[in-house]
């Protein structure tokens, strides 16, 4: 298991705290946090719990965001900047 | 644009209070409003640093230092950045009626604050999504959440602004930067220097009646609304678990 942090700078700042299983490339825990605004608040803690388990690599990540946006209205990021965040703390 | 109006705005002055208090009497409020939308106007005493609902505490915030100043510090219910919270009037509006879009539902709330601004003298304009701005220069900062059918949007407007006293609380993404960044931010934000605080509640509330063409009740909180307020201030907005969540 390794831990890894990423600051990525959008429209808002996202800064993500992740924890990833280095063999497998998946995703054990990820924090997202930043000055953007979600509606409703609470679907952020939904999409944290929906990406565990995912494997660290665009395509998954950024389809995996964009169905969870499709109900959710944010601003500050989009789902490539998102992804963009995620992929970032593996370099 | 929305053609909402209101008959009345009851208007509850709260005083300068502590940060969770402050947060708390907030949150009472979105539970308690009823058909006749809330203005509520307030301070902070001693001063604050609140970060966004989403904002990760110890990222953003220099714990230890404002222990040590006396600065409180609690977590919003509403997403956006970290604000020291000195010198400045918050607001905040509770409604239950209010238009469905976010964008135009900014707009609607900040064009009050704009017209309760310019009335002091100043030339103050609405950015999207959610600040006031002067020359350019951020002079107020917004947030809104939506519960359970209710709105409320706060921000502040600053009537003195120490961006070196903010940074001595506030972290940097980097500290190689940290200059950069403070001058960078003296250089987007200002305030309304000259204004009291009562001049500015006293515009605030004027131009809350002019705007939604309504008759202002002038109230205090309810037995009720403090007995609530008091219970979330420590089961809540004074614990690690919510302050710390992220």
């Amino acid at each position: 298991m390794r831990k890894a942090h990423n600051i990525y700078k959008s429209e808002k700042l996202i800064r993500i705290m992740l924890e990833y299983d280095e063999i497998k490339n998946t995703i054990s825990s990820i924090t997202i946090s930043g000055d953007f605004f979600l509606y409703p608040e609470e679907a952020l803690e939904i999409l944290e719990a929906n990406l565990v388990g995912k494997r660290l690599e665009k395509e998954t990540l950024k389809q995996e965001i964009d169905n969870f946006l499709k109900g959710i209205e944010v601003y500050g990021f989009n789902s490539t900047s998102l992804t963009e965040a995620i992929v970032g703390c593996r370099t | 644009m929305s053609t909402i109006r209101y008959d009345k705005i009851r208007t509850v002055e709260t005083g300068f209070n502590s940060a969770a208090l402050n947060m708390a009497i907030d949150e009472a409020l979105i539970e308690s409003v009823s058909e006749v939308p809330i203005l509520r106007i307030y301070g902070w005493r001693p001063a604050a640093v609140s970060i966004g609902y989403f904002q990760s505490m110890n990222e953003e915030v220099d714990v230890p230092k404002c222990r040590e100043v006396g600065v409180d510090i609690v977590r919003r219910l509403t997403g956006g950045g970290a604000v020291l919270h000195e010198n400045e009037l918050t607001y905040s509006f509770i409604s239950r009626r209010y238009p469905q879009n976010i964008v135009e539902s900014y707009k609607w709330i900040c064009d009050a604050i704009v017209i309760s601004i310019n009335r002091l003298g100043f030339d103050a304009s609405f950015v999207p999504l959610n600040d006031i701005v002067i020359a350019g220069k951020k002079v107020s900062g917004n947030a809104q959440t939506r519960r359970k059918g209710v709105l409320l949007q706060h921000g502040t407007i600053l009537l003195d602004v120490n961006v070196n006293k903010m940074f001595s609380v506030l972290k940097v993404p980097s500290e190689k930067l940290r200059g950069k960044i403070i001058k960078d931010v003296k250089e987007r934000v200002t305030s309304l220097a000259g204004t009291t605080y009562d001049d500015m509640a006293t515009s605030l509330k004027t131009s809350f009646a002019v705007k939604f063409e309504a008759k202002l009740i002038a109230d205090t909180l309810s037995i009720e609304e403090i007995s609530r307020a008091r219970w979330l201030t420590e089961r809540k907005y004074s614990n690690k678990e919510w302050n710390f969540r992220r």
